[in-house]
């Protein structure tokens, strides 16, 4: 279902003349989206700007993996700090400038400051001081990233300190939104540096386009993997992706084909006809199961068990029965905890054997799970559920290197919400950070990037792909 | 390493002839690429003082082939009139093709499977056929090559044609076809990523014509290249392009020709040249048999590609080195170093990364840098810049005048290096016969 405002906002026309007469329509920016396998080098010639707080801990991380991707730093760091970026500068033919010999009308197409060393409210300064003067320099679908580290221990002023960079992210992610551009924080726990530098690249990346206003936590939980494949990093993956004839689990089924993985794409037996075509078209393999049923999760197990093992399981398929609490019939609640909750925990375990180390557990939850919604008592309990689940199967898997994760996606143009009355839809739609509905492409990007290998530090969590939706935290 | 040696056999340069290099549409515009080839060969076999019958194969490496007769090899024996039983086949690998028709040579003779080879390449650029769009060649070819065709076959035609303008023929770039940039734009990215200045890349042009002026004024090219006759009855002797009284202040007043605030300009980039170079190339026992001097052996060579959207020419800063691993030898042992001049600016970015610690940490696996090259040792008789480069020859002059070299002046080695079109580069290591 298209956006009506997106559209007109394409138009330069369009928009020109809304700018002119000063019509207060909040014409949404067209979000710059990435098609195609993961490039090499996606921050290809892209203008990062670099700062940091003193004490800061992350920065040679930070040079490396900015400076392979392909990104021209300009940095605004004391010498000690800079000095990472000699060596990845030579190795690239990328050396890193001076942030103040940037030209005044220049944009910057990022922004990235390391708060790991700040400790006190004092040290909070120094982001303001960063951020103020270049925040008007952001180009349009830009990205800002902030570095902390986990806001824990017993000195009260440093957990504060940290703690306070997720409201400040929050707050700028949603005042750039009308650039199409986005703001996250990345908490770095102590160890986990060396599994900073991917995480960065996704979010710098245009494959994160409609996360916003969210903490990213990675952490060395899960057992290590040496020298992530960063390039078709699912090639010889064997992946399971239910609700895949359509919206976001064909998406996914796609996304994750094109980085190599060889995809099962399962839905139920009347959707056998697009299931198959899509198969075929991504050269996996089809198979027909209603998640409804008692024996689902035997019957996908029976059917995955010739593969000899598989490395990634996406729960996608999901049901919603819209009903508020008073008018909800007991069927109703049965199958959308049956369908949503029940037959993931049910089929994960089942294919739990089957999963080999390094693996990847990826669920779709909702924000709606995280913050309610009316009509939506059964799907929202479902879908928080979700999140207990993948805290829980971390835990548990974390020493096989196999991660679980939750995905949140918020309002995301599909079928399913195109069923959605006018009003509701267009509430959806807005009240975001980024004013417009999602793609399924934007949650499949972040399924295969928890998928693969460089999302190691990411485990147990729930990221929100919402466009920085304003319900909920 | 890519050689097969059977019982020990070694494949040895015997002899090395060129073309003169001209500026493409000045004096070999009327010979085509077979033709450069002939005239190479012919004058290699006379310099050799081998018979016809003597050479049992032969390899060219070319870029621009004729889409009717793509082997350069084939056309060029039957032409000389080598026996029929030459065979021959042609490779094509961008710039680095002449040095491809020479080592695919070594590998055969050292292999076995043949004693003689005559391998070398050549390009006309002058030559290159201008292609139709495939929209014209699809609506027309069913009327040339199918049957009867009525008034109304040709109205069809008409209409498939239109618009006019995507029909006139187009005038080829050097761009590549992954990425569309033009090569002189990659230069010139390479050039600010690398921060080569305008002033380095003036200098260096400079020297290219200096040294190269300085042999041709020695005589030192006398016995490689063979003069040819153009069919309008003018004899060609020597190199057009080499310009002795150039200065840096004359290449200052060029104008750059890749971006408007760029440093590369027609002064520090290389030229669109026609000529042809052969290399004859025996295994060691034949050439003793037949009382032949070896000039050089070819220790090891290293082919490499990288990304052409990243740094599209810095391939050699990845072959040399390994090319010098594969003949146990370090860049400071080298005596002399010959680097196909494609831009000034790649030229000084290579050297750049070879100097360099980090990129050898993380590009090449090793702790310390490739090594400095003296510019002493570096194209000491000019280069690609001064000589002009016609694609598939300069691997095949480099080959000729480094053989040569070795001796002439009884240095030990010589290590060659170029950067090709498609992200691709090329090293090989020579070595003086004791």
């Amino acid at each position: 279902m298209s956006d009506f405002l997106l559209e007109l906002s394409k138009n330069p026309r369009a928009r020109a003349l809304v700018g002119a007469l000063g019509l207060p329509i909040p014409l949404p920016q067209p979000l710059k989206r990435e098609r195609g396998p993961w490039a090499a080098r996606p921050l290809a010639d892209a203008r990062i700007g670099i700062g940091a707080a003193a004490g800061a801990e992350l920065v040679p991380a930070l040079a490396e993996a900015l400076t392979a991707a392909g990104a021209d730093a300009f940095i605004q760091l004391p010498d000690s700090l800079a000095a990472a970026f000699r060596a990845p500068g030579e190795t690239f033919g990328r050396p890193a400038r001076k942030l103040e010999s940037l030209g005044e009308g220049t944009k910057l197409n990022a922004l990235v400051f390391d708060a790991s060393g700040v400790r006190d409210v004092k040290g909070l300064r120094a982001v303001y001081e960063f951020f103020q003067p270049l925040v008007s320099k952001l180009a349009r679908s830009s990205r800002v990233v902030v570095l902390g580290r986990v806001p824990e221990g017993t000195d009260a002023e440093a957990v504060a300190a940290q703690a306070a960079l997720d409201g400040f992210v929050r707050s700028v992610a949603k005042e750039i939104g009308r650039l199409g551009a986005t703001a996250n924080l990345v908490i770095v726990a102590r160890g986990a540096e060396r599994r900073l530098g991917p995480v960065v690249r996704f979010v710098l990346s245009t494959r994160s386009a409609f996360v916003s206003g969210q903490p990213i936590t990675v952490t060395a939980r899960a057992k290590a993997i040496d020298e992530p494949a960063l390039v078709r990093p699912l090639e010889k993956k064997i992946a399971l992706v239910t609700g895949a004839a359509r919206g976001i689990g064909e998406a996914t089924a796609r996304a994750l084909a094109l980085e190599g993985a060889h995809v099962v794409c399962l839905d139920r037996p009347a959707d056998d006809g697009p299931t198959s075509q899509l198969a075929r078209a991504i050269g996996g393999t089809a198979l027909s199961v209603d998640m409804g049923d008692d024996d689902a999760a035997a019957k996908i197990s029976a059917a995955l068990k010739p593969l000899g093992g598989i490395d990634v399981i996406v729960n996608n398929a999901g049901i919603t029965r819209d009903k508020t609490l008073s008018r909800m019939k007991p069927d109703q609640w049965d199958s959308v905890l049956g369908i949503n909750l029940a037959a993931v925990i049910h089929t994960t375990a089942a294919l739990e054997p089957l999963l080999r180390d390094n693996g990847r557990v990826v669920c779709l939850s909702s924000i709606a799970g995280l913050a309610g919604n009316v009509g939506q008592a059964a799907y929202a309990a479902s879908k928080a559920g979700i999140v207990g689940f993948v805290r829980a199967t971390a835990e548990r898997l974390a020493d096989r290197g196999i991660t679980a994760n939750a995905i949140a996606p918020g309002f995301i143009e599909t079928r399913m919400t195109a069923a959605i009355p006018i009003a509701i839809r267009e509430a959806g739609r807005r009240l975001s950070a980024l004013g417009q509905g999602g793609l399924p492409e934007d949650v499949a990007q972040a399924i295969v990037f928890l998928s693969s290998p460089g999302a190691q530090g990411i485990t147990g969590r729930t990221l929100r792909v919402c466009g920085g939706a304003f319900i909920g935290a | 390493m890519a050689t097969d040696k059977k019982n020990g056999r070694r494949a040895v340069v015997v002899s090395g002839v060129r073309t003169p290099f001209v500026k493409s549409f000045t004096d070999f515009t009327k010979l085509d690429t077979i033709a450069l080839g002939v005239a190479a060969v012919t004058g290699l076999l006379k310099k050799s003082g081998l018979r016809h019958s003597d050479i049992e194969a032969m390899i060219w490496g070319g870029v621009i082939l004729p889409t009717t007769s793509p082997n350069l090899a084939r056309e060029i024996a039957l032409d000389v009139r080598l026996d029929p039983s030459c065979e021959g086949f042609t490779v094509t690998r961008a710039c680095a093709s002449g040095l491809q028709a020479v080592t695919a040579a070594v590998s055969a003779i050292e292999r076995g499977d043949n004693d003689v080879i005559i391998a070398g390449g050549s390009d006309s650029t002058s030559n290159a056929s201008i292609t139709l769009p495939s929209k014209v060649v699809h609506a027309i070819a069913p009327l040339a090559l199918g049957g009867k065709a009525s008034a109304a076959d040709y109205l069809g035609v008409l209409s498939q044609l239109m618009p006019i303008s995507e029909i006139l023929p187009r005038q080829p770039k050097i761009a590549e076809r992954s990425t569309g940039e033009v090569m002189g734009e990659s230069a010139e990215r390479m050039a600010k990523r690398n921060e080569i200045s305008r002033q380095a890349q003036d200098e260096f042009a400079v020297r290219s014509h200096h040294r190269a002026a300085a042999a041709i004024a020695a005589g030192r090219f006398d016995d490689e290249i063979v003069p040819v006759q153009t069919p309008s009855g003018k004899w060609v002797h020597a190199d057009g392009l080499v310009r002795a009284d150039t200065s840096v202040e004359r290449l200052a007043k060029l104008r750059p020709v890749f971006a408007k605030d760029g440093t590369l300009t027609a002064g520090n980039s290389s030229a669109l040249t026609d000529g042809a170079a052969a290399v004859l190339l025996m295994s060691e026992e034949k050439a003793k048999s037949l009382g032949l001097k070896p000039l050089a052996t070819i220790s090891s060579w290293s082919y490499v590609g990288v990304d052409p959207a990243d740094q599209l020419l810095m391939g050699p800063a990845l072959a040399i080195p390994k090319a010098l691993d594969r003949a146990g030898l370090k860049l400071a042992d080298v005596d002399l170093v010959d680097m196909h001049e494609a831009f000034a600016a790649q030229v000084l970015s290579v050297l750049k990364m070879m100097a360099s610690t980090p990129f050898a940490r993380a590009r090449l696996g090793r702790d310390t840098a490739v090594g400095e090259i003296d510019p002493a040792k570096l194209n000491v008789h000019g280069g690609s810049l001064a000589l002009g480069h016609p694609f598939g020859a300069t691997g095949a002059r480099m080959v000729t005048t480094m053989a040569n070299e070795l001796a002439r002046t009884g240095k030990r080695s010589a290590v060659l290096g170029l950067c090709a079109a498609g992200g691709l580069g090329a090293a090989a290591v020579l070595e003086a016969v004791s």
